[in-house]
């Protein structure tokens, strides 16, 4: 009954112009570049803030402290790249700090590799949850969030765990060449490592396909279910190692150690300029992301701003770093 | 059936389409999935078929009435609120300054309820601004709008929690009307007022309307944006009360108030049969969705589950709520984000 009067308004002809453009805009070429310029204008501004900053001390504590970021932020990029959002990270980091300090005196050197093992097997079970009943990635992960809150609750009665081995980890806490932190060392191996996979394998544009457009890609053939499933896995994966290196810094584990790092996460993601619409963006970027969001929390301080400002300044992060990346040629309705 | 010249003049006056009587079972089913619950937890337990207890459980389940009351809204529209902490410890900690405390002189009393509501409705009003101005999707800018409002909540507490002193505002949650506190019956008038902003006002029936079909209401001449903006001030000022409702049972202002709300108040209105994906239910469906969540967490602890199970339990219930919710219109080639 109501057909005709959709089926008239189906083209929309103010959309077309912008999409035959070749070649990027001088505002898209600075938002590609975003993440980096942010990083030198914080580093330069928290130089001239405090000269002792620019110190390889200060630098190699904030790198340090940036590890567990740079992996969560890497995991939930591949979800993101998909055209999904993992809510679920943090609280499923934690669950798996919870595992780690847990399994650590029965499983012993081989706990690390359960661990992430555990927490892939569980961002597979959400991915699979998300494609199978086809359930929006955020509700998903949202509810896997509180599932994984009360898990972890439960199993560790709401208190924290001391890790009683500490020479499982320890290996953590050396230093790559003298400098380099071996935390943030295997940080940016897993951004490397998972980066050249994808490259090197079709993965690249299966993923690129999903998120720019998904009924495209799979009237082409992608395997897009099982592509969301495994970004999901690697997400989940990337939680339980950012576990691994939160507990061996804690030595303990606790069912509420990385809740407050989702928003970090999410803000990381998209001030790489990885776009919240699929698609467009990569592991390198959230690597630059999370470097910045780092900054921007060891700096605060510095600069003698109150640390609640993090969080307002978080918000308007977010909000302004994805309306600058977002793909508006594609969405035509914002919800 | 009429000649054209005839239906010229009968459209202008054209009758308005007759809702369809009777009830389906999508909306039948919260109410009897309600009543099957009571039933299962007051066989299984003797404490929880006990007056008390259901004192208990209205009065447990004001606050999260008077949130999903506000999340509703949006939720109809199709949009998601992730704002609800947010909004809410904001709140929590400016009506606890505001009204006799520990902190400061002040001592506004209702008009100090009134800031902090106001306070809320404009943090609302900054999500539905930066959703249509920036065009960012509703669960970025409500996660970021979160953030904003658990860092104003943040500023203003400053180190020293604010205990209230005001009588009124701590009578809300100790004094009793026919059984029920008064919180109660504050969440059972916002029930009521958000029902007839619902099916009596311009706003709600707009906000139906994009939920069903945005494109559609655009075309037919209809400015959505500011309806937009003006349904998420409506909800911010909902949570904004929710808070101030948390501050009165603790008797203190604290930043973490509403922390897991956005989640329960997503859950029940999901429950109720509120669909994501907009268009459907109501302030109402989410009223029976807020007694299903509370009564269910009510009688697992009656029962003798662990607290902590709670989060997972909501978890559970809206990923399967959303997804047999979804199972009619699953079609080959679907979009899922």
């Amino acid at each position: 009954m109501s057909t005709p009067v959709i089926a008239e308004p189906a083209s929309n002809p103010a959309a077309e112009p912008a999409i035959v453009k070749g070649g990027p805009t001088a505002a898209q070429r600075v938002t590609s570049f975003m993440p980096v310029i942010a990083l030198v204008t914080l580093l330069a501004a928290l130089t001239i803030a405090d000269p002792d900053f620019l110190s390889q001390r200060s630098l190699t504590a904030a790198v340090r402290t940036s590890a567990p970021l740079v992996v969560l932020a890497a995991g939930a990029t591949l979800v993101v790249l998909c055209g999904g959002i993992d809510l679920s990270i943090a609280a499923l980091c934690s669950l798996s700090t919870v595992f780690f300090a847990m399994w650590l005196p029965d499983v012993g050197g081989l706990t690390i590799l359960a661990v992430v093992a555990a927490a892939g097997a569980i961002g597979a079970v959400q991915g699979i949850a998300h494609v199978l009943l086809r359930i929006p990635s955020f509700v998903v992960t949202l509810g896997g969030m509180s599932i994984f809150s009360a898990i972890a609750l439960v199993i560790s009665d709401a208190g924290p765990i001391r890790v009683v081995d500490r020479d499982a980890t320890s290996w953590l806490n050396l230093y790559v060449a003298g400098y380099v932190p071996m935390s943030f060392f295997v940080a940016f191996l897993v951004v490397a490592v998972i980066s050249l996979v994808i490259k090197l394998t079709p993965l690249e544009s299966f993923v690129r396909a999903t998120g720019y457009s998904e009924s495209a890609a799979r009237l082409a053939g992608t395997p897009v279910d099982l592509v969301k499933v495994a970004a999901f896995t690697v997400s989940g994966a990337c939680a339980g190692l950012a576990a691994v290196m939160l507990a061996s810094r804690n030595f303990s584990g606790s069912p509420t150690m990385a809740d407050n790092l989702l928003l970090p996460a999410v803000a990381a993601i998209v001030v790489g300029g990885t776009a919240i619409t699929g698609g467009h963006g990569s592991l390198w970027r959230s690597l630059a992301g999370a470097l910045v969001v780092t900054l921007l929390r060891v700096g605060l301080p510095i600069v003698g701003v109150p640390s609640a400002w993090e969080q307002i300044l978080y918000g308007a992060i977010i909000v302004a770093a994805v309306a600058l990346t977002l793909d508006r040629s594609k969405v035509a309705i914002i919800k | 059936m009429t000649s054209p010249a005839q239906a010229d003049t009968e459209d202008v006056i054209a009758p308005r389409p007759q809702p369809r009587r009777g009830v389906s079972l999508r909306d039948a089913g919260p109410p009897i999935a309600l009543v099957v619950i009571i039933g299962i937890f007051a066989v299984l337990s003797s404490d929880f078929r006990t007056v008390g207890n259901v004192q208990n459980i209205m009065d447990a389940a004001a606050v999260l009435a008077v949130a999903t009351c506000g999340i509703s809204f949006v939720l109809m529209m199709g949009s998601i609120d992730l704002s609800v902490p947010g909004v809410m410890g904001a709140s929590a900690i400016a009506v606890a300054l505001l009204v006799a405390n520990n902190r400061n002189g002040n001592d506004l009393g209702l008009l100090g309820v009134l800031v902090a509501i106001l306070l809320g409705a404009a943090l609302g009003c900054l999500s539905g601004v930066a959703l249509v101005g920036l065009k960012v999707p509703s669960f970025m800018t409500t996660l970021g709008v979160s953030a904003v409002g658990l860092g104003v909540a943040t500023l203003m507490f400053a180190g020293v929690q604010p205990n209230i002193s005001d009588e009124m505002l701590r009578g809300w949650a100790v004094n009793r009307f026919l059984g029920l506190a008064y919180l109660t019956w504050i969440a059972m008038a916002c029930v009521l007022v958000g029902w007839l902003v619902q099916r009596y006002s311009r706003l709600g029936r707009y906000a139906y309307a994009i939920g069903g079909a945005e494109e559609v209401l655009a075309l037919s001449g209809v400015k959505v944006a500011p309806y937009k903006v003006a349904v998420f001030t409506l909800a911010g000022s909902f949570y904004a009360l929710a808070g101030v409702m948390v501050t009165s049972q603790l008797s203190a202002g604290l930043v973490q108030a509403g922390a897991g709300y956005d989640f329960r108040a997503i859950t029940a209105a999901v429950v109720g049969g509120t669909l994501l994906t907009g268009g459907r239910g109501g302030v109402l469906h989410s009223a029976v969705g807020v007694l299903l969540v509370t009564v269910l967490i009510n009688g697992l602890v009656q029962v003798g589950v662990s607290p902590y199970w709670q989060g997972g339990v909501q978890g559970l219930i809206v990923v399967a709520a959303v997804s047999a919710a979804v199972i009619p219109q699953r079609r080959r080639n679907q979009v899922t984000k």
